[in-house]
């Protein structure tokens, strides 16, 4: 289970009104029997749905239940109602109280709608002599027309809706709790019963809602009450709430074990950070908001257009509202078609921060040199509380980067590299751009002439062993060996291409052949990051524009790396904080 | 016990509601619709007829056979079909009942209640073919709606046992079945009771008295047949013939609300999955 260090609001306004409904320090288990099922008995022994749940709801107010799915809200409902007993606490409700849960609850498919209306209005306590007042009411409420003497088999969910909610809303009641059910209904149904919910707080009712529409929500309740596995997480102003609830929906996973939670919550806001349309979004509990994001330049200067290769500081100022025990900072900066080029965070570089201190600050991330290519970035800066379970702030997208450089090219890397033996050919680069469009369809696949035949390409590491996995900032020896290399052009160029596994290209090597048929690339430090590559290998001619020979992505290797960090490239860098608290581990 | 009656009372829309549900659903569909409460005994009667009366030639001192069939035969049906369908019912109505704070003996009440509306077409026909056949009725005959009562309360309140029982013990329906049957055979339903006499010692024959369904199904018989009392009074007293059942039922209800009592909070828990 996940504990927020988040405190719940207490909103002052509200301890005047009268509490229609109050619950005290309620838990919920829920019993599991023997079955022959062993699948079941084995690791459920027991669930607790709720745990010490404490909430007030005051009369004439809509109270919404937001949380994830499973989070207990359908079984706080159920116990506010009366359905369900707590197993621990009390519930102390005033007045008469009715539920609108599942559709479907409460009918019978056999009876016609009429018949239906009067059995489900006795169960939830009207007498016929009521119910018979209102048929008329309800029936003309519901729009179901000559249906109301159709067997209730003959519905659609829509239609169980209106004649569910038309029952409910037309009787009398002190306290209504509805249950992520109006969904079901068309657009101008749901108007309708938007309007009539309204109409029962005019009148002084008290509403409990539970939806996944955050639209509804907004629109309808005084105040929301976040769950989260069975916990209480906040209680109090309705758009706060969302923005809690929203920022907890993508930062973890769901019912995961708690040894795998971590992981799985670090993957999982990898995977949601890479799409590019939840770009621009501003999440988080704003217990700290980020001010500012700039760049800094070599020479210390303010500017979102870094040189490659050159240093590169991100300084973000933030504000925080609260003393903040064991905050993490991030910063991730992604190439602007969503490939996460590197997105070092506080927790993986091992800094501990034991706290920040309300009001004004700053923390910086210094990158000795961008090896990225010239292009378009997008920065994403978050602040997360300790558990990494709620970002206090998160800007997912929000930041331009531009990186500027010698000349565009379809890589996304600038690694350093040197090739042997040297080209003495002398050429203009624009004449080798190879054009990797001829390469669509090829992955994976081999471009061959009887004209060259490539013998050998081998990766050797620092012990010049042979080897297909290696270690982030390794230094690699590529070696390429051609047995037959004749009848070219002065205009055919080696190219050798990295790619990664899902077909991002990483970085391109072109380099006039010369009269050698072994060719060595030296990288002194690969600092990919962990996952599968693939090279790519390939005689260009420049003149006809296309492959003489290629191997493209034909020959894999791995990378490991003993720490987490995301993205494609390592890039060596160091953190600062305004205050000096920051210390390393 | 008494906030129960009152609550009884105070829901009785809402049993009527699901009286007429279940009678609804039974008999909605189907071509014949009610009249298929006086047919389908009607037919059980005359394969019985066949059977024990033509093949097997069973004869009984007491009355004639046939009537002294029918006049057991029903009311052994209207029991066993309470409880079979009571036992499930919780189960079987389990979305009528999560949507509101629901007194769930009210299901399986209604559910012997119309159980025993279904069961009353027949005892109108025994009835009948009584007053004919033997010529006349007993004076006894006013005393039957409390032997109905006797019998329904004693329905009514094993049914609240085994339906919340088998919310949680989804075994007890097999269990149930197994002992019926065995039931069925303990009670004098197509046999004399001196051939119980005749064949059992002393012991086990005050035991087989003290089933409390041979005490209603003889007290069936004693209002329904004429002469039959005179002639029952020879093999088991008045009292243990009234007070037996009328025991047992008042015993088993009040055990039945109390295990209601005991276990409506997790009812609704079990009933989710």
């Amino acid at each position: 289970m996940t504990t927020s260090p988040i405190k719940t609001a207490e909103d002052k306004s509200t301890t005047q009104m009268n509490k229609a409904a109050e619950l005290i320090s309620v838990s919920k288990k829920y019993p599991f029997v023997k079955t022959a099922h062993k699948d079941i008995g084995s690791d459920f022994k027991e669930f607790w749905a709720l745990r010490d749940v404490s909430l007030d709801i005051y009369q004439g107010q809509v109270l919404g239940i937001i949380g994830r799915n499973g989070a207990g809200k359908t079984t706080l409902l159920n116990i506010i109602a009366g359905v369900l007993s707590p197993t621990q606490g009390e519930v102390i409700v005033k007045g008469k109280i009715l539920g609108l849960f599942n559709l479907g609850v409460g009918f019978q498919d056999e009876l016609t709608g009429k018949e239906n209306i009067f059995l489900n209005g006795a169960i939830v306590g009207a007498t016929r002599e009521e119910l018979e007042n209102k048929l008329n009411s309800i029936i003309e409420f519901s729009e179901l027309g000559n249906f109301i003497n159709m067997p209730l088999g003959t519905y659609s969910q829509g239609m169980r809706l209106r004649l569910a909610f038309s029952i409910i809303a037309n009787l009398d009641f002190d306290i209504l709790v509805i249950d992520e059910v109006l969904a079901v209904g068309d657009a101008l149904f749901q108007s309708k019963c938007f309007q009539r919910l309204m109409d029962f707080r005019r009148a002084g009712k008290t509403l409990i809602i539970t939806t996944q529409s955050m639209e509804l929500i907004e629109r309808l309740c005084d105040r929301v009450t976040l769950l989260d596995h069975g916990s209480l997480l906040f209680q109090g102003n309705t758009l706060e709430g969302i923005n809690r609830y929203r920022s907890l929906l993508n930062t973890e996973e769901f019912f995961v074990g708690p040894e795998k939670q971590k992981v799985c919550l670090f993957e999982n806001t990898k995977k949601w950070a890479e799409d590019v349309s939840n770009w621009g979004q501003k999440l988080g509990t704003k217990e700290v908001t980020i001010d500012s994001v700039e760049f800094i330049n070599k020479f210390g200067l303010k500017s979102n257009q870094i040189k490659s290769k050159e240093p590169l500081k991100i300084k973000v100022y933030f504000t925080a509202k609260d003393n903040i025990k064991e905050p993490h900072f991030g910063i991730a900066i992604f190439r602007n078609d969503g490939v996460y080029c590197y997105g070092p965070n506080t927790e993986f570089d091992g800094y501990k921060i034991p706290e920040i201190k309300a009001g004004r600050g700053w923390f910086a991330l210094d990158y000795h040199q961008i090896l990225l290519a010239p292009g378009e970035y997008q920065v994403s800066v978050a602040i997360w509380d300790k558990n990494e379970t709620l970002a206090f702030d998160y800007h997912n997208g929000c930041h331009k980067l531009i990186i500027q450089g010698p000349r565009n090219t379809n890589g996304l890397l600038r690694m350093p590299f040197k090739v042997y033996p040297k080209s003495f050919i002398n050429f203009r680069r624009s004449d080798i751009n190879v054009d990797l469009n001829t390469l669509i369809d090829k992955w994976g696949k081999r471009i061959e002439t009887d004209q060259i035949i490539i013998e050998s390409v081998k990766l050797l590491n620092y012990l010049n062993e042979e080897k297909e996995v290696f270690k982030t900032n390794e230094p690699v020896k590529l070696l390429i060996n051609f047995s037959k290399l004749i009848n070219y052009s002065k205009n055919a160029y080696l190219w050798v291409g990295l790619y990664r596994d899902d077909g991002v290209y990483c970085q391109g090597i072109t380099q006039g052949l010369g009269k050698g048929k072994n060719f060595k690339i030296v990288f002194p430090k690969l600092p990919l990051l962990p996952g599968g590559y693939r090279i790519s290998l390939g005689i260009w001619d420049s003149l006809s524009r296309r492959f003489l020979i290629c191997h493209h992505a034909v020959y894999p290797f791995h990378m490991v790396f003993n720490r987490q960090d995301h993205g494609t490239i390592f890039l060596e860098h160091k953190w600062a904080l305004s205050t000096k608290e920051m210390r390393i581990k | 016990m008494v906030s129960i009656i009152k609550d009884v009372i105070a829901k009785r829309s809402l049993i009527y509601q699901l009286v007429l549900k279940d009678l609804k659903i039974r008999y909605l569909r189907p071509l014949l619709g009610f009249f298929w409460a006086f047919l389908s005994p009607f037919l059980v009667v005359v394969i019985f007829y066949i059977v024990f009366s033509m093949i097997l030639k069973v004869k009984t001192e007491e009355a004639p056979f046939l009537l002294y069939l029918m006049s057991a035969v029903f009311s052994w049906r209207f029991f066993q079909d309470s409880l079979l369908s009571a036992t499930t019912s919780l189960v079987d109505n389990k979305n009528l009942i999560k949507e509101s704070s629901f007194s769930h003996y009210l299901i399986p009440i209604s559910i012997v209640l119309a159980n025993a509306i279904n069961f009353f077409p027949s005892l109108v026909i025994v009835v009948v073919t009584s007053l004919f056949v033997l010529k006349g009725l007993p004076i006894y005959i006013l005393f039957l709606p409390i032997v109905l009562g006797i019998h329904l309360s004693l329905a009514i309140g094993l049914s609240i046992i085994l339906s919340i029982a088998y919310v949680k013990w989804r075994d007890i329906k097999y269990i149930l079945e197994a002992v019926l049957l065995f039931l069925f055979y303990l009670t004098p339903v197509f046999y004399s009771i001196k051939l119980v006499k005749d064949s059992f010692s002393p012991f086990l024959f005050s035991a087989y008295i003290y089933n409390p369904l041979v005490g209603i199904l003889n007290l069936y018989r004693a209002t329904i047949l004429k002469d039959f009392f005179i002639y029952i009074e020879k093999y088991v007293s008045l009292s243990s013939l009234i007070i037996v059942p009328a025991g047992f039922a008042i015993a088993i209800l009040v055990l039945g609300f109390y295990f209601y009592k005991k276990n409506k909070n997790s009812i609704n828990d079990y009933l989710s999955y």
